[in-house]
């Protein structure tokens, strides 16, 4: 096993309130939203796994007990769980369930083949047919995808958030920092400036 | 269709900076001791970028001063990493023989006379990069001619002719034996493929609507006069946007030991501050990072 302390990238002099927060940062990272339907998601799976196994192995020598998603310290699995989210349940055809087992284990391949069997063409299929674009990097016929199943069945909030995604509105856990280059906002600004001098009637506002 | 994956160097650290810097002319000189004067000329910012990734999850190598044929006077500080640079050399050698090709390929015979030359002065290299990397050329010749086939049958399909040129630069991490290693690699690299297709698509959008060229944005959107509608381009800006998402998540994926602020400034600045300078008709490939800017406060990606 790594050493815990590497894992969660702190010193061993650190304090429990610093471990908390680096171990805090890692799960934020790691997270199953950031990794959903992404082909890495078995990888960010085993890095989480890796990360509570660390902070546990941590909690345990220092003799303390401040797992903070602990109730009884399986917050392993609570996180584990995250992962298999959405594949599996609630489906209504057999079929379905096979080619999301298949789409799991990143078969595309077999999970296209026995997804262009079914008889019909509901809001699940769609979704299922974005999902293997998606995992292939097929941004474009993912979303044509993801909008068809959302506008067949517009209460699924599992279509909606993979449209989300591919729509490139959903941002993984580093990309909360970065400044996008466009200059929309700026545009947005200037647009609301324009529209409070018209209001104030037309630059004689005193 | 080099020249994009850049840094954004008014949001690089200096010792970033010069990291990058010694990454890039140890990349140059590598090719140079590899593969021959001639093959230096073959360097690029995009191969860099390869280097920078594939040697992120070992500690940094050494830097040391070395001549530059660029710079007559002193000495330039280079990256000295043999064992890493090989394959990307070879990488690189590869790439920039077939992008000779394609370019043959493209012109007629008097306008293609210069790249008969060019194809002749690199058949060497080539050869003996082929044999380091003979499953990467394999993989470089039929992608290619996948390509050519879609563009011929002018594919309105994004997703399949930019997946033709994206699996080219996901298989430069092939040789990469952990896998651990490679599938966050492999992912950050057929998304930088494809963003640099779309990006090189639209910058050439509105001389292929004057040749009469094949462009894939010309069959999948309505193009007017060269341009795309606002509603296509944020349409087409969401698509890279989601390309830079799963590459950001692939690279926090990675065990990265060394160029951490300079891989993360590439894909979460440099790729929307590129593409964006692409959309508003600013990007000048040919630009160099190296020349000193007085305005070092340009955040707007202008600077790109």
């Amino acid at each position: 096993m790594k050493d815990p302390y590497e894992v969660l990238g702190v010193s061993r002099t650190a304090s429990d309130n610093e471990i908390k927060t680096a171990y805090r940062e890692l799960v934020k990272k790691y997270h199953p939203d950031n990794y959903a339907n992404n082909p890495l998601a078995d990888l960010a799976s085993e890095k989480m796994k890796e990360v509570n196994e660390a902070y546990d192995a941590i909690t345990r020598s220092r003799g303390s007990n401040g797992s903070p998603y602990q109730g009884g310290g399986s917050q392993s699995n609570q996180y584990n769980y995250g992962y298999s989210y959405g594949y599996g349940s609630a489906n209504t055809g057999s079929s379905y369930a096979q080619v999301r087992a298949y789409i799991n284990a990143n078969q595309l391949d077999a999970a296209e083949s026995l997804l262009n069997t079914a008889p019909n063409r509901d809001g699940e299929w769609y979704y299922l047919k974005g999902t293997i674009a998606y995992r292939r990097g097929w941004l474009d016929e993912a979303r044509q995808h993801y909008q068809t199943a959302c506008a067949m069945v517009p209460s699924n909030y599992e279509y909606q958030n993979a449209l989300r995604t591919v729509q490139g509105g959903y941002t993984p856990y580093r990309q909360t920092n970065y400044q996008r280059s466009d200059m929309d906002d700026a545009c947005n600004i200037c647009q609301a400036l324009m529209c409070l001098n018209c209001l104030c009637g037309g630059g004689g506002c005193r | 269709m080099f020249g994009y994956v850049r840094p954004r160097r008014d949001l690089l650290e200096q010792s970033a900076f010069e990291s990058y810097h010694a990454a890039y002319c140890g990349l140059c000189r590598a090719l140079g001791k590899q593969y021959g004067f001639r093959a230096r000329f073959l360097v690029n910012y995009d191969m860099t970028f390869l280097y920078l990734l594939r040697s992120s999850a070992a500690p940094a190598c050494g830097v040391e001063p070395c001549r530059c044929p660029a710079k007559l006077c002193g000495r330039k500080p280079c990256a000295l990493d043999t064992e890493g640079y090989a394959p990307v050399c070879a990488c690189t050698v590869i790439l920039g023989y077939e992008k000779i090709r394609d370019n043959l390929r493209d012109e007629g015979f008097f306008k293609g006379l210069p790249y008969r030359l060019l194809r002749l002065l690199y058949r060497r290299a080539y050869r003996k990069a082929v044999a380091l990397l003979p499953d990467f050329a394999a993989l470089c010749a039929g992608q290619l001619s996948a390509l050519h086939d879609l563009e011929a049958a002018s594919s309105p399909s994004i997703d399949a002719v930019s997946d033709a040129f994206a699996r080219i630069v996901a298989g430069c991490v092939d040789d990469v034996s952990d896998p651990g290693l490679r599938r966050p690699m492999e992912q950050i690299l057929y998304h930088t493929g494809r963003f640099l297709y779309l990006a090189d698509a639209l910058d050439d959008l509105k001389d292929d609507c004057r040749k009469d060229a094949y462009n894939p944005l010309r069959y999948r959107f309505s193009v007017e006069e060269g341009s795309l509608s606002r509603e296509d381009l944020d349409y087409l800006s969401q698509l890279t946007d989601s390309s830079v998402n799963l590459a950001g998540a692939a690279l926090e994926l990675l065990p990265i030991m060394a160029y951490r602020s300079i891989l993360e400034n590439i894909v979460y600045y440099g790729f929307p501050a590129v593409f964006y300078a692409v959309k508003t008709g600013r990007f000048q490939a040919k630009e160099s990072l190296w020349k000193k800017r007085n305005d070092q406060s340009d955040h707007t990606g202008e600077t790109i």
